[in-house]
């Protein structure tokens, strides 16, 4: 195990920071703020819910920049011990987890309770690049078969979870380790053969492997008419929300649908309908393309990666972040089922900015190891 | 020296290239999604946004209000200031409650109800939880009404009667509509919308309406008397208010709603002078009795009191079970309408009647005299007059006058049970006059047809003589013996009742037509009336000064409670005074005054007043009371009659 390029000072690594990215996200959490700002207001239960979040998001983005400055062995060290960690965490939901809201997700310890399946999405990424990292040394390409295993490393707790029953979870499970695969060289022929056999086994999967209340959803989904008080309803309003708003919103605070709670969730899931509908296609557009520059520069941060383990663990969190935008904005617009994913740095909500600001330091700390690489041994 | 490089031949940037691609396509979706909401269907949606803010919030019309003649108002409407709460918005509901219960009474049983509502409907649906709160309890409220999440409070309007218990017989009272009037009401509507029984979605939509409508806590529903019968006139057009809300239902904004608003209720006139029944009210006093002072020109009721009476105000938000039992209970029966729904044998009041029968039928003449020695034997059966001794000789004027029983014995076996029911009939008995209100009791007018079907007897001509005095089977109302008096009394017309005289169309009061009575018999009965108040030996004696030189024609009466045994009369008759309250005689008096130009009629009925004697004072004092207010009696007020054309609002007799 050895150290190619030189070591790098704590002031290196500060001056490494992607300033572009770091600005961009404390762009977007502060727009966040201010539209939770525009929620909350006239509620008082709910005042300190803005203030709340700010400083969870400050505090949380300095933690984040203390983990990205951590070597990026330690990173890779981890990844196993973390994954089998959140393995054993889904393990146990499974045998002793609370229910909530009809689904076993929950694991009380103690003095809170916390959710296995949210580690995962983070602790996954690590697994499959420093899987991949240590399959491709000496200039090997990983074969089909580190590709399988790779596959069972994502299989194993998406089944745990899809268990549990959490469809949303289980997919964004499936979805972003495939983009690690891919990303990982996987042959284009099973890419096809692949999409093949997905596309021809969803009807069985609808048919036999969804709960009711999913199966629901996919109704609801297609037709909201048939449920108007329900799922059905909640969709119905949001689109009348987002549609109101027209092109330049009817002003902080001034939504008719949002002030007046027409809209359920809407300062955690459902929260992109107050933006669309105060601030308007102007404001909308903004936020979409501000997650599209943080992911373009995550893309970049990628490619620009020395080792396979920063670049795939880079491109994992490009996905996630991805698929948290892209279903939520997606599923509040009518594209999409309603699954219960959070819009990032957005929607209030710890877990989820946990995991996003964790998939955060990741970027960052593979910004800053860019030109560094790394030989692993063993497991540890 | 890398032994792990990740871009190989560029494959990681080609595949980059690949996945920004397909994230390129996915933003373009959303975008695309957003210029069609927001661009192509903004309008769309922005109307759509407007109308999800308003909400049609039901609206009781204002129920009409019921004067009398001079425009004072009998049944009107205050100010309701209310309370509700909305399950979904409280924290806990049930703590809610305990807390409201230290600034507002709500009691166990209330307490309960609303729970049990809470969970049966919809978490949205606001419950009642204390209307006809006071200004204090009300204001207390509002002032805590932060602490209380999903509690308003609110300002509405309820019926209240300003006049308490006097006009409660006649006007009724309203209530909270119960479970099974609501089931009707919707009934009704389903049927006059004729949506017929496949279409559930519009039954269930009336349903909804209805049970929104009908819950309001403003919203009563006639329960007894006027209230009951008009009750379509007097409730108007219930209709909804254009709000403006949130998504929980709580009122941002008030917008026009012209087009939706209720249409108010149809106000109701009455022939009654609020001062001469509030007069009769009080001279009754402590007794169990009614009073009824008739116009006999118009046939126009001035009063028609009932003691004692209960307050209808006690009824409007719910009266308790203890209040409600005490009334049922009171031997005095105050939740009747003594003088409309009770009916008495009428006694010696009746006797006019034997003799205009025995007039008409040509069997006596005026001067025909009878021998009065206490009794007459018929039958084997003896046959007692009032007077021990008897009369000794009497003619028909002098027989009235005295009440002599022995007299009318005789002339009524001679007239026969046939022409004296006849005579009843002809006079106004044996009916129920439709005054716009509930209740009415038609009484017996017996005859050997009626005996036969509800007894399954023969006649047995014995009875013909009881049938003399105004005893035996016969009964009658108060009302109805002033709708006889004052047919004595009329000159070439034959007064029926009449109680609405403006606003609601009076209802047809079914009153068989009918013939007056001759004039120069109803100047021999006129006569005998005049002789006992006011020559000697009347039994009225002391009722004939109404003031002013003018006097009072009248007709003592007591209707036996009892049976008066041989042996008891042997003994000597027990005085009423000595008997139990409930066992003493009924004392009547009919009468009509001024005497030499009749206007008014006035007949008072003191239950177990022992006796006439209790009864004709009262009836003197009203008769004074009334006259001097004669002046003024002949203005009436006048109101806008807004739905009196109006079909489906009319006064409808099958709405009760």
């Amino acid at each position: 195990m050895r150290m190619i390029a030189e070591r790098l000072t704590l002031v290196d690594k500060i001056r490494n920071l992607h300033w572009s990215l770091l600005l961009t996200f404390i762009a977007i959490a502060s727009f966040g703020t201010v539209v939770l700002v525009s929620v909350t207001l006239k509620d008082p239960q709910m005042a300190g819910i803005p203030w709340q979040h700010m400083s969870r998001f400050i505090f949380v983005l300095i933690a984040t920049i203390g983990l990205a400055v951590a070597p990026i062995r330690i990173w890779a060290m981890i990844a196993y011990p973390a994954y089998l960690g959140a393995l054993f965490l889904l393990v146990l939901v499974e045998f002793m987890g609370t229910m909530g809201g009809g689904a076993q997700r929950w694991l009380d310890i103690g003095p809170t309770l916390i959710q296995p399946s949210e580690f995962m999405k983070i602790a996954i990424l690590l697994a499959l690049a420093r899987y991949y990292h240590q399959a491709s040394e000496n200039n090997r390409t990983p074969n089909l078969g580190n590709h399988i295993i790779a596959a069972l490393i994502i299989g194993v707790p998406t089944m745990l979870v899809l268990r549990q029953p959490d469809l949303g979870t289980s997919l964004m499970l499936a979805a972003t380790g495939g983009v690690v695969i891919f990303f990982a060289g996987l042959p284009w022929r099973v890419i096809f053969a692949g999409t093949l056999a997905v596309v021809i086994s969803i009807w069985p999967i609808y048919q036999f492997g969804l709960k009711d209340y999913q199966k629901e959803r996919v109704y609801t989904f297609l037709d909201p008419s048939r449920d108007p008080l329900g799922a059905g309803y909640q969709l119905q309003q949001a689109k009348i929300a987002i549609g109101s708003g027209g092109v330049e919103g009817k002003g902080f605070m001034q939504g008719t649908q949002s002030q007046n709670n027409y809209i359920p969730e809407q300062h955690t899931d459902f929260i992109f309908t107050i933006i669309a509908e105060e601030f308007g296609f102007m404001g909308s557009m903004a936020l979409l393309t501000a997650w599209a520059i943080a992911l373009i520069f995550g893309l970049l941060i990628a490619n620009r990666s020395t080792t396979v383990f920063g670049g795939l663990a880079a491109a994992g969190v490009v996905a996630t972040l991805a698929f948290y935008v892209v279903v939520n904005i997606g599923m509040v617009m009518g594209l999409m089922p309603v699954v219960g994913v959070p819009l990032p740095l957005i929607s209030h909500g710890g877990t989820a900015m946990m995991t996003v600001m964790l998939g955060f330091s990741i970027l960052l700390m593979v910004h800053i190891h860019r030109d560094q690489s790394m030989v692993l041994k063993g497991i540890i | 020296m890398s032994n792990s490089q990740r871009n190989r031949d560029g494959e990681f940037t080609r595949r980059s290239i690949v996945m920004a691609g397909a994230g390129a396509v996915l933003w373009t979706g959303l975008a695309g999604r957003l210029v069609q909401l927001q661009l192509f269907e903004g309008e769309e949606y922005a109307e759509l946004a407007t109308e999800n803010r308003i909400r049609l919030d039901p609206a009781p019309a204002r129920r009409g209000v019921i004067y009398d003649r001079f425009g004072q108002r009998l049944a009107s409407n205050k100010r309701n200031f209310y309370v509700l709460v909305v399950p979904e918005e409280t924290d806990n509901l049930e703590g809610t409650l305990k807390n409201l219960a230290r600034y507002i009474p709500i009691s166990r049983t209330k307490h309960r109800r609303i729970l049990m509502q809470a969970r049966q409907q919809a978490k949205f649906v606001p419950i009642p939880v204390a209307d006809d709160l006071s200004w204090q309890d009300f204001s207390r409220i509002n002032v805590h009404a932060p602490e209380f999440r999903g509690v308003y409070a609110e300002v509405g309007e309820l019926r209240s009667y300003p006049m308490g218990a006097a006009f409660a017989h006649t006007i009724g009272y309203v209530a909270r509509p119960n479970r099974e009037e609501l089931d009707n009401l919707i009934a009704q509507e389903i049927a006059r919308l004729q949506i017929g029984p496949d279409n559930i979605v519009a039954r269930r939509q009336v349903q909804s309406r209805m049970q929104r409508i009908y819950r309001h806590p403003d919203m009563r529903l006639g329960r007894q008397g006027i209230e009951q019968f008009a009750e379509p006139y007097l409730r108007g057009q219930p209709g909804f208010e254009r709000i403006a809300v949130n998504a929980s239902g709580r009122i941002v904004d008030r917008l026009p709603s012209d087009d939706v608003a209720p249409k108010d209720g149809g106000d109701v006139v009455l022939s009654f002078d609020a001062e001469i029944q509030k007069f009769a009210i009080a001279r009754l006093g402590e007794e169990s009795g009614s009073a009824v002072v008739m116009d006999i020109e118009s046939g126009e009721l001035l009063t028609m009191a009932s003691t004692p009476a209960f307050n209808p105000n006690d009824f409007v938000s719910g009266i308790s079970h203890t209040k409600y039992n005490d009334l049922l209970n009171n031997e005095k029966k105050p939740l009747y309408h003594k003088a409309y729904d009770g009916v008495y044998p009428p006694g010696s009041t009746f006797k006019m009647l034997v003799a205009a029968a025995a007039l008409e039928a040509g069997v006596a003449g005026p001067q025909d005299r009878v021998m009065c020695r206490g009794k007459t034997r018929f039958g084997g059966r003896d046959f007692h007059c009032w007077k021990h001794g008897g009369h000794g000789v009497v003619n028909m004027k002098s027989a009235i006058q005295k009440s002599c029983d022995v007299y009318f014995y005789d002339i009524a076996r001679r007239v026969g049970v046939q022409k004296i029911a006849d005579m009843a009939r002809k006079m106004g008995l044996g009916h129920v006059y439709e005054l716009g209100m509930t209740g009415g009791n038609k009484g017996v007018v017996p005859d050997p047809a009626w005996k036969q079907a509800v007894k399954q007897e023969p006649w047995f001509e014995g009875e013909t003589l009881n049938y003399g005095i105004g005893q035996g089977y016969l009964t009658t109302s108060p009302l109805q013996l002033a709708v006889m008096t004052a047919r004595i009394a009329a000159e070439k017309v034959a007064p029926s009742p009449k109680l609405f005289i403006g606003g609601a169309p009076s209802p047809d009061t079914g009153a068989p037509e009918y013939e007056p009575l001759d004039p120069e018999i109803a100047k021999q009965l006129r006569a005998g009336m005049y002789a006992v108040t006011s020559e000697a030996g009347g039994t009225a004696m002391r009722a004939g000064d109404v003031g002013n030189g003018r006097r009072l024609a009248g007709k003592t009466g007591t209707a036996q409670v009892r049976r008066i045994t041989t042996a008891e009369r042997a003994t000597g008759v027990i005085d009423n005074k000595d008997l139990p309250w409930r066992l003493r005689d009924h004392g009547l008096f009919v009468s009509y005054a001024p005497a030499d130009n009749p206007k008014y009629v006035c007949v008072v009925v003191v239950d177990h007043g022992g006796g006439s004697s209790a009864a004709y004072p009262i009836a003197r004092d009203i008769m004074e009371f009334t006259l001097n207010r004669d002046p003024a009696s002949k203005t009436t007020h006048k109101v806008a009659s807004p739905m009196a054309q109006d079909e489906t609002t009319r006064v409808d007799s099958e709405a009760i």
